[in-house]
């Protein structure tokens, strides 16, 4: 291995990082286990330049910690050959640092900044799904599971640190556009995962053993709609043969019971359960997806405003569910979990005589589908701000919500099928 | 149920002061909604029990800072999209809040869930006498049918 370590330095006697371009340019995270391989990084960085960006230099190096540094293109494949043969533990974090960073400058969204206490737009949103996976790797990857009617991808991100058999809950926002809580309350739930990971030991055992798949936005057509021209819009933004009106209603598209009772089959309506079960491209991606992984997937949630209620199947009939007992005994602890922090109070049970009687949503499908915890949400609050709940009360919505859904996720946990 | 007349609902309620989270009132009400009656707005009897405390000063505030203007008040989106309310606005948005409440009353049936959803435009109206004349256009957000 000396060798190898004389070569390249022999090779880099003459290197230096005054590159205007950063292509090709990596950027390595390694975890040094002992002093010897301490010892290492210190050689490459006194025959290399090697840009430290976790520590701030060489000299504040020790062993178990986790080091970031940034290599120029041309002596990255020499320092891969050189970690591996090392056997110390490394991964590439960004493989093309010009392109990361064109990636940041690309996003018309750069003129406004992700917030988590702010409602932001999809562009946004969707540089933020970017950001997020590129910076925790480890707990976070982005996928496209299909596309809008406008074209726009809809990203999945699925967090959890990787193991074989991992079961998993899905968890979607953003069925209806002008329920603006939502996506903010899935952006807020990322956020909690990748910053308690490791500190928190309800996060850190759920993320372990369980993933997570986080859909941000469902209707991201209607969502950009709801912020260029019409506050209120609910439905999607497709067209309908033979009609003026545009839009389906996301949650009246699914196949069950679709159409029978709390939908109707007008284009006009705000409940229109569409042509057909899954006409529309983004809950046909949806069902797809869950269909796919439905080996995997023991519970669906799906987050809506407003109303504080915390609902269960079913909603397209009276009947009740066969584990209705034990749906409603989640529920209520649920719902106690989220009133404990602010007091605010919910309301629970079966979605047909809790809200109203509505056939094609999701949360029925998807119980239908054989998972047996499967729950909607409806966020703060009761009325008086309704679907323009003010930016303040973004964080201690979240911050409650998230109590519920680590309890719910906690027993399906404990409860795997 | 009572025949040949309606439903009718005896509900036993929690009134919150919307401007004192702390402050409650208990009070009854009857509710009769007509059979049939698409046109007709329910009876309603309702009995608090306990007093509703005085918001003649905030109204007194209200009043003198309108009239302190020198132009008609004229404004939209309250809430804007992001839930916020200019606190100076906020007497505007409780006063369609309580307007709205009587348009709700009088187009409710067994089937229909009504709130505020946002004021979309407010023009003070011009009045050679010393009373405030306002006119709304309001929306008004239907839970069942999600109409606004």
């Amino acid at each position: 291995m000396w060798a190898l370590l004389v070569l390249i330095g022999a090779a880099s006697v003459s290197a230096h990082l005054q590159d205007l371009s950063f292509d090709e340019q990596k950027v390595f995270r390694v975890l040094p286990q002992n002093d010897e391989q301490v010892e290492i990084l210190n050689f490459l960085a006194s025959i290399m330049e090697v840009d430290f960006w976790q520590p701030d230099s060489v000299t504040l190096v020790r062993p178990k910690m986790q080091v970031d540094f940034r290599v120029e293109a041309e002596k990255s494949f020499d320092v891969e050959g050189l970690l591996k043969e090392s056997g110390m533990e490394y991964q590439v974090l960004i493989g093309n640092l010009q392109a990361a960073l064109d990636a940041q400058f690309d996003s018309k969204a750069r003129t406004t900044s992700h917030s988590y206490e702010k409602y932001n737009d999809w562009d946004t949103i969707a540089a933020w799904t970017a950001d997020i996976a590129a910076q925790n790797p480890d707990l976070v990857s982005r996928s496209v599971i299909g596309e809008t009617y406008e074209g726009r991808p809809m990203y999945l991100l699925k967090m959890g640190k990787s193991g074989p058999n991992k079961k998993a809950i899905f968890m979607d926002c953003g069925f209806h556009a002008r329920e603006w809580i939502s996506p903010a309350f899935c952006q807020w739930f990322v956020k909690e995962a990748v910053e308690t990971y490791g500190k928190d030991t309800v996060m850190t055992t759920l993320l372990d053993k369980l993933d997570f798949y986080v859909l941000p936005v469902v209707n991201i057509d209607g969502y950009v709609y709801t912020w260029t021209k019409d506050r209120m819009w609910r439905k999607t933004r497709s067209k309908n043969a033979g009609s003026v009106c545009i839009g389906t209603d996301p949650n009246r598209n699914l196949d069950a019971g679709w159409c029978t009772l709390g939908a109707s089959n007008s284009p006009c309506a705000s409940t229109y359960c569409g042509s057909a079960p899954e006409s529309e491209k983004e809950t046909k991606a949806l069902a797809d997806f869950i269909r796919e992984h439905l080996s995997t997937i023991k519970a669906y949630l799906t987050i809506h405003s407003y109303s504080q209620l915390l609902l269960f199947p079913y909603s397209y009939t009276y009947k009740l569910p066969s584990n209705y007992e034990e749906l409603n005994s989640i529920a209520k602890a649920a719902s106690k979990e989220l009133a404990s922090l602010h007091n605010t109070k919910y309301t629970y049970g079966p979605g047909a005589e809790t809200i109203y009687p509505a056939a094609g949503g999701s949360d029925d499908w998807a119980y239908d589908q054989g998972i047996k915890y499967s729950f909607t949400f409806e966020l703060r609050d009761t009325g008086r701000y309704g679907f323009l709940l003010p930016e303040s009360q973004i964080k201690p919505t979240c911050e409650e919500t998230l109590l519920a859904i680590k309890y719910i996720a906690n027993y399906v946990l404990e409860h795997l099928y | 149920d009572i025949d040949d007349v309606g439903h009718k609902y005896y509900l036993e309620l929690e009134l919150e002061d919307v401007l004192d989270k702390d402050r409650t009132v208990n009070c009854t009400a009857e509710v009769l909604y007509h059979l049939g009656s698409k046109t007709s707005a329910p009876d309603v009897q309702v009995t608090v029990q306990g007093e509703l405390r005085s918001t003649e000063e905030a109204d007194q505030e209200f009043y003198n800072w309108i009239r302190s203007l020198e132009k008609e008040l004229v404004a939209e989106n309250i809430p804007d999209s992001h839930g916020n309310i200019p606190p100076e606005l906020e007497p505007i948005h409780l006063l369609a809040w309580v307007a709205s409440g009587f348009l709700i009353w009088q187009n409710s049936t067994e089937n229909t869930k009504f709130h505020l959803a946002q004021i979309k435009h407010v023009k003070q109206v011009k009045r050679s006498d010393e009373d405030l004349q306002f006119d709304y256009v309001l929306l008004l957000h239907e839970m069942v049918s999600q109409v606004i």
